[in-house]
């Protein structure tokens, strides 16, 4: 296609069309909104670190019985388990797969930004034959977490992010009634990704 | 201090910016008002990934996300995906900012379009063109920035900007025929 060449005199819009001031309402609502978010936000601290005192204690004392490995086993089984239920949950359900639909990363990608609390790469893996579907939200381990879906052949691979909590971590593979799962950390993103594809080929997701 | 007064500081400087955008998204004021009142709501609840980061650009991501999800739930025939043409030349593009030649008798035509007839004309355009021409244009931003917060290439950055001009001024010539 071709596009016209633009002429000197083609900067007249900032002169012409109109620039919208926030009204003075706005700025108080917004100022209201924040602050309420504010103090929420103090009452969710609270909470949350009554919630992590109980977990604690929980872990405490489970792993004074199992010995303190046991105790974080337990924790990554938990995590494993919810990635394998958001994954089925996302897999049967018709229309749950992708709230972005897209297999341009530039449309998926910018999509996070405001709903997650970091910036999930979402990479163009078209070349190993990962092709993008699209993103969505999912709950992990009681947390909001980036959710990538890509097709391989006729598999549905799905990728839940999250910022590492810990170091780097070599991909591990695991299985599951089935599914396949390999879980990893680069780059400061902790990374799982399932699906029904065979564990080698879905191993190359993390290369 | 708090983090409130922080996000006052850091963000709040930017609520024009941020109501003018969404305004031209949604070209409708109580939809703007909700739109940007969500988006800061939000930038406040993800206040800590701004960092050391551009707090305008940062925020005009957020406000775009929020007017595009509500633009798909209320809207949803305006969100065209747009053809991207190949990276322009960035040399032609430079040429669109120099300095306005005054007597071209076509810019002194343009310059007595009244402001309604542009305002009329640039709320028709595409909201993917209208978007870019309302951050450069209005909103004075750098191509960098544009890309960071519309999240595409600068490349198409551009193609967009030089489509808009061309379509904006089409528009404004053929309202103008119109009117005699």
């Amino acid at each position: 296609m071709t596009l016209r060449t633009p002429t000197p005199e083609e900067p007249f819009i900032a002169r012409d069309a109109t620039y919208h001031k926030a009204p003075p309402q706005l700025r108080a609502r917004v100022q209201g909104a924040v602050a309420r978010e504010g103090r929420s936000r103090i009452v969710h601290l609270g909470q949350r670190t009554l919630a992590w005192g109980l977990a604690f204690a929980t872990v405490a004392a489970v792993s004074w019985n199992l010995g303190a490995m046991r105790g974080r086993d337990a924790a990554q089984d938990i995590v494993t388990h919810d990635v394998l239920a958001a994954h089925m949950r996302a897999v049967m359900a018709t229309g749950r797969l992708v709230d972005v639909p897209s297999t341009d990363r530039h449309d998926v990608k910018p999509w996070f930004a405001g709903r997650v609390d970091f910036s999930p790469p979402v990479p163009d893996l078209t070349a190993r034959g990962f092709i993008l579907v699209g993103g969505r939200l999912d709950v992990v381990d009681g947390r909001t977490v980036a959710a990538v879906a890509y097709r391989y052949r006729l598999h549905i691979v799905n990728v839940f992010e999250r910022p590492a909590r810990e170091g780097e971590q070599a991909p591990q593979l695991t299985s599951r009634q089935g599914y396949n799962i390999v879980h990893w950390s680069r780059d400061g993103i902790e990374r799982w990704a399932i699906s029904d594809l065979a564990a080698g080929e879905l191993a190359t997701i993390a290369e | 201090m708090t983090r409130v007064t922080r996000f006052e500081d850091r963000v709040m400087p930017h609520l024009d910016a941020a109501y003018n955008l969404a305004r031209w998204l949604t070209r409708n004021d109580d939809d703007a008002q909700d739109v940007v009142q969500e988006a800061f709501v939000r930038a406040f609840r993800f206040f800590d990934s701004l960092r050391d980061a551009n707090a305008r650009a940062w925020v005009l991501a957020i406000v775009r996300n929020a007017a595009y999800s509500w633009m798909e739930k209320n809207r949803p025939a305006e969100i065209v995906p747009i053809e991207d043409a190949g990276l322009i030349d960035a040399d032609q593009e430079s040429i669109g900012h120099a300095a306005p030649a005054e007597s071209n008798p076509e810019v002194i035509l343009l310059q007595s379009a009244n402001r309604k007839l542009v305002n009329q004309s640039l709320e028709e355009l595409p909201v993917a063109l209208r978007e870019v021409l309302v951050m450069r244009e209005l909103e004075d931003l750098s191509y960098k920035e544009i890309a960071q917060i519309a999240d595409i290439p600068i490349g198409t950055v551009m193609s967009r900007l030089s489509r808009g001009r061309a379509m904006l001024r089409a528009a404004i010539e053929t309202r103008m025929r119109k009117a005699g």
